[in-house]
């Protein structure tokens, strides 16, 4: 049950896991870029690694990592199949002709590219946001790095603070869920069998107790947080304050220096180039 | 036979992921009809684990439930029955409150056993009665009720069912002393009328020792002890290192003795408190 509560978020003690929210949220972002600068054989080789690599330094376990690409798979086969069909490449060599179908050894290497590069993209933004940050982790780090929109009368705060609430209670909703639909059972409700207007109507006895109790949690938080004066982020403080440390700027420098070399290795490496 | 045995039991919740917890660690118990068996740990201990294993919400990682004699999960599809036959009373029920009228509300079990109008209107009168729940009430909706009502009139529901197991998990928390007074007088009077197998999950060793013959000690997702209820009182050594103690009264009864007061060793109540206090005055009240 606290695996989907917790999102994604997979408890461990790397140094992944330890690195500040801000600088993730920084480093997932140029990592993406970097996954669409990727250009030849060579630059998503390295991609492929540094994907790989992640995985390791974070210590998640690979079975879990699969399990997030396996549910896009249907996507990634879709766009191959598609890439292997119709990139024309009149230059390179056909490897297979028949009717109308010609298939090139360039819609070959744009499939496996492409392939390699949204299993990085998931990859990445796994390791480095949702895997390894907690989501109040992360709305704090999104809070902080919007911050300066505040001059504009963005309401960075209070978009923060709402999502932080939300996330907080989600736990909850689905652990009360799931308490309600154990006690409408224990009373002979059936949610998995009959029809699917009976299957509905099952619903009724666990939405109802379930909304009467959301309003009044909400009611009961909204007095509890007057009571104890929050009005807003107008100079407010915080109790864990983001600190940027020596790692971190480690970190990015890697991010940084692994992006400019991708760039570089696509002018001057050779081989097939997208 | 005993109405209700646990054989072996295990519980594992969240199993292979970090967040992997043993609820339960080989746990056997047998229930008997026609009393009261209580259930008491402190919290984490397991007892709300067990007791969901009793009518078939969970299902053991390891061991087996036996309702007269027969496995309750030998066929998964008849595990509706065996609800019906093992009521359970969920901790904070008022919270499965949903119908418009308490009526309609304390119907929905009877209703989903497919029982016919007239069986289903007696039994709710019934139950309203054994819960103390007046008839003027019938009519509101559950939302209008105080907490001590709400709480009686979701015990209500399941009692309507008339389980031949009923189960209660801390019925009395968060009520003030004269709501729990109430609801206990209504578990036993259903107890009384139907001979029924009756089990209340506790922490309040006052409530066990008033309402309970039988007890079980839950520690640590195992059985520490159990038995009948002066067996297990007068091993309070046992009880105070699992950090549950002895009712008021006994432990009364411990310092009257250290002071050379010596009364009967099998006091638990205010009740039997009284009773040997009077008789040691000599008798006359
Ligand atoms: N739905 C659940 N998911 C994960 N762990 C749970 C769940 N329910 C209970 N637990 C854990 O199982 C253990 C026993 O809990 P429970 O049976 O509720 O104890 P008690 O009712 O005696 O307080 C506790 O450690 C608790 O945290
Ligand atoms: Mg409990």
């Amino acid at each position: 049950m606290k695996s989907i509560a917790f999102g994604q978020y997979y408890p461990s003690n790397s140094i992944m896991h330890r690195l500040d929210p801000r600088m993730k949220i920084i480093m997932g972002i140029l990592y993406i870029v970097t996954c669409f600068l990727c250009k030849n054989v060579i630059t998503f080789g390295i991609l492929m690694i540094s994907a790989l690599l992640l995985i390791i330094i974070s210590k998640i376990p690979v079975k879990i990592v699969i399990r997030s690409i396996r549910a896009i798979i249907f996507i990634m086969i879709f766009t191959a199949v598609l890439n292997i069909f119709w990139t024309k490449g009149e230059d390179y060599e056909l490897l297979l002709s028949w009717r109308f179908i010609n298939i090139y050894s360039s819609g070959l290497y744009n499939a496996a590219f492409i392939v390699i590069r949204i299993v990085s993209m998931i990859i990445g933004t796994g390791i480095f946001l949702t895997y390894t940050t907690t989501p109040i982790q992360l709305t704090d780090g999104l809070e902080q790095l919007l911050s300066p929109l505040k001059v504009l009368k963005v309401p960075v705060h209070e978009f923060a603070m709402m999502m932080t609430i939300a996330l907080r209670f989600i736990p909850t909703i689905i652990e009360e869920t799931e308490k309600i639909m154990a006690a409408q059972k224990a009373r002979g409700a059936d949610f998995s069998n009959g029809s699917l207007v009976k299957r509905a109507k099952a619903l009724i006895p666990v939405l109802i107790p379930l909304f009467i109790s959301s309003f009044r949690r909400a009611g009961e938080l909204a007095t509890a947080m007057t009571c104890r004066c929050y009005r807003g982020g107008k100079g407010r403080t915080r109790l864990n304050v983001l600190r940027f440390s020596f790692k971190d700027f480690v970190a990015l420098f890697l991010v940084i220096a692994f992006g400019t070399g991708i760039v570089l290795l696509n002018i001057y490496a050779p081989g097939y180039t997208m | 036979m005993s109405k209700l045995t646990v054989e072996n039991v295990s519980f594992v919740y969240s199993a292979g992921t970090p967040f992997e917890v043993k609820a339960l660690d080989g746990v056997s118990v047998n229930i008997e009809s026609n009393r009261i068996t209580g259930i008491i740990g402190h919290t984490g201990s397991g007892k709300s684990t067990l007791v969901q294993m009793f009518n078939g919400l969970i299902r053991p990682t390891e061991g087996k439930i036996l309702l007269d004699g027969e496995d309750i999960w030998a066929d998964a599809k008849k595990i509706s029955a065996v609800r019906y036959r093992v009521g359970l009373v969920m901790q904070y029920p008022e919270y499965q409150l949903f119908e418009e009228t308490v009526e309609a509300d304390i119907a929905y079990g009877p209703k989903n056993m497919g029982l016919d109008d007239a069986e289903i209107a007696k039994r709710v009168l019934e139950s309203a009665e054994f819960v103390g729940l007046g008839v003027e009430n019938l009519k509101k909706s559950p939302f209008d009720l105080s907490g001590g009502q709400k709480r009686r009139a979701a015990i209500a529901g399941i009692m309507a069912m008339r389980p031949e197991v009923l189960v209660l998990d801390e019925p009395s928390a968060g009520l003030d002393p004269a709501g729990k007074k109430s609801i206990f007088e209504g578990i036993q009077k259903y107890a009384e009328a139907t001979g029924a197998a009756v089990i209340i999950v506790s922490h309040s060793m006052d409530d066990m020792a008033k309402y309970c013959e039988d007890i079980i000690v839950m520690s640590h997702s195992k059985v520490a002890m159990m038995g009948k209820r002066n067996e297990i009182f007068s091993r309070g050594d046992e009880l105070e290192a699992i950090g549950l103690g002895v009712p008021q009264m006994t432990y009364l009864v411990r310092l009257l003795a250290q002071k050379g007061i010596d009364l009967p060793q099998d006091i638990f109540t205010v009740d039997d408190a009284e009773a040997a206090i009077i008789e040691l005055f000599g008798g006359a009240k």
